[in-house]
């Protein structure tokens, strides 16, 4: 029983980094239609960067953690916006309906290779903010820092949504998102918002670089596995749906500490995968999802 | 207020718009007659740069818009109204209202503030029906109802010139009366507009002057009151055949 408890509880933290990370994913797709399929690469720049300002590998630190944390951020929003204007833009201008694919990955493969010069191709230990010892929480052990990371995920999606409801600019990227045209004859320049939205999806990636930098290692390839497994998540919760995130991130992250655990930590990949693609076979608009992805 | 040249205009390779000349005078109201297809809604497309147009000029207050993108257009104070209305489903009618008021109350939206809350008061003093639903969202209103929407979201603007794309599709007899009763308010405060309407002779009864458009291109014009004699216009658009 402990053990299931302590599984689920490491699970909710890694689905949460899912969830930060389809969360981006989500938020370039209302806007504009494209992802960035470098939000992997966006996350591993946020981490590296992070660890390059708050940890000792560059004559650092500079600054504590806490104070790393909203210049990463600003530095996530600055790369994504480089991202949409080199890599999306133009694609979407010229009516490209798959150009964006192509060149997020190719500046996503560049970011990777850029890293690996800066930075090498080792992983670094990125140091924890937080005490390490675990703290007992009903009965299981559990990291300061992956409590941190569920409480830093609910509070960036909260504040994007109060964003999104409140504030005349958030209302003008739902407007977008719902539909592009009028949102212009309002007097909104759609094309800022869509670098707008690059801008957050980076960001919340590099945020989730961050956050789960101190729990796992840094290095060039940390964001690989984690940009294309969002991905997945994404497509479980639905590109359209707010909430599915959270749901299918959750549902990812326990299904892979529980299998990596109970079965073989060699198939800890498999569940997550298996359900991805039963929600493509049954629901391709993910579980939450309201608008079918287009058929081809 | 607005003057139109030459206007062209396509959608891939099939030119629809072949040359259109308009001018809408400050306070008038000028209406765009003609059957379905006869690019009417390309028209007004065109003059707010939802669509980009192949050829021609379009000046607003002595301003070059021509090409400029819609929300650039909208901040030097033109609104449309578009056909089949597009307000913003999952947001509520308050906040299309709101939105309707973007370039107010933005940064570097340009248009004078105002009195927003005042203006959304009236907004929905004309639209009753809107303050009772103010806090549903848009997309659950009823078609004419998201028309309404859609008519005082553009109003919301506070322009300098109002286009209106068949303001009353899908409303009730009651209701179409209510608008052009509404449109003849507008005129009356002094509003700048162009308007479209399956309803002709209504249409040509509050307008100052009429264009016909037949085949992307204006077959004749004149004052709303010559064009509602002409016997030619009668026969094709009024659905009065002289005997
Ligand atoms: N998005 C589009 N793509 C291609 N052709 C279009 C498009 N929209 C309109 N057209 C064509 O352009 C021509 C003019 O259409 P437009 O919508 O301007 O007509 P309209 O006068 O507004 O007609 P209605 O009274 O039916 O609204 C039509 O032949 C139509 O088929
Ligand atoms: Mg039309």
């Amino acid at each position: 029983m402990d053990i299931l408890l302590q599984l689920l509880m490491s699970g909710v933290a890694l689905g949460m980094i899912y969830a930060v990370i389809a969360f981006g994913y989500q938020s370039t797709f209302a806007t504009s239609g494209t992802l960035n399929f470098g939000q992997g690469e966006a996350l591993m720049l946020g981490a590296m960067v992070g660890l390059s300002l708050s940890g000792d590998i560059m004559g650092g630190p500079y600054v504590n953690y806490w104070l790393m944390v909203p210049l990463v951020l600003l530095f996530g929003a600055l790369q994504g916006a480089l991202v949409e204007f080199v890599g999306v833009r133009p694609a979407i201008k010229t009516k490209s309906e798959f150009g964006w694919i192509m060149s997020t990955i190719a500046l996503g493969i560049i970011f990777r290779n850029v890293a690996e010069n800066v930075w090498g191709r080792d992983d670094l230990p990125f140091p924890s903010p937080l005490p390490t010892t675990p703290i007992h929480l009903f009965g299981a052990n559990v990291l300061p820092m992956e409590l941190m990371v569920v409480v830093g995920a609910i509070l960036m999606m909260a504040l994007v949504e109060f964003f999104n409801r409140r504030s005349i600019y958030g209302k003008a990227v739902v407007a977008t998102s719902s539909d592009r045209d009028a949102a212009g004859l309002m007097g909104i320049n759609t094309g800022l918002v869509i670098t707008f939205s690059y801008a957050l999806s980076s960001m919340s990636a590099a945020f989730a670089g961050v956050l789960i930098a101190p729990i796992t290692l840094t290095g060039a390839s940390m964001g690989a596995v984690l940009g294309l497994k969002a991905f997945a998540v994404a497509i479980i919760g639905g590109l359209t749906s707010g909430l599915g995130v959270i749901v299918g991130g959750l549902l990812l992250g326990v299904a892979e500490t529980t299998t990596g655990f109970y079965v073989s930590t060699g198939y800890k990949d498999v569940p997550g995968l298996v359900l991805l693609l039963l929600v493509l076979a049954i629901k391709p608009s993910g579980l939450f999802g309201k608008t079918t992805i287009k058929k081809v | 207020m607005l003057v139109i040249n030459q206007l062209k205009a396509a959608y891939g390779q099939v030119q629809v718009l072949h040359g259109i000349e308009l001018t809408i005078p400050k306070g008038q109201v000028v209406t765009l007659i003609g059957s379905n297809g006869a690019g009417k809604t390309t028209t007004m497309r065109a003059i707010s740069g939802m669509l980009k147009p192949t050829g021609g000029s379009i000046t607003l207050g002595g301003k070059n818009i021509t090409g400029l993108p819609a929300h650039r257009i909208a901040r030097i104070g033109l609104a449309h109204s578009p056909e089949g209305r597009r307000v913003f489903p999952t947001q509520s009618v308050r906040d299309n209202l709101l939105l309707g008021a973007f370039t107010r109350l933005t940064f570097g939206g340009k248009r004078a503030r105002g009195d927003i809350q005042g203006d959304l008061d009236r907004a929905l003093d004309i639209f009753p029906r809107l303050r009772e639903r103010q806090f549903q969202q848009a997309g659950t209103l009823s078609g004419g109802e998201q028309q309404m929407l859609a008519m005082a979201r553009a109003l919301m603007l506070n322009p300098d010139v109002l286009l209106l794309d068949e303001p009353s599709m899908g409303l009730a007899p009651i209701l179409v009366e209510e608008v052009f009763h509404i449109i003849g308010r507008l005129k009356a405060q002094g509003m700048t507009m162009l308007l479209v309407e399956q309803f002709a002779s209504a249409a040509l009864a509050v307008a100052d002057y009429g264009y016909v458009l037949e085949n992307g291109r204006i077959a004749v014009h004149g004052p709303a009151e010559q064009l509602r004699n002409d016997p030619k216009v009668r026969a094709a658009y009024l659905g009065i055949v002289q005997h």
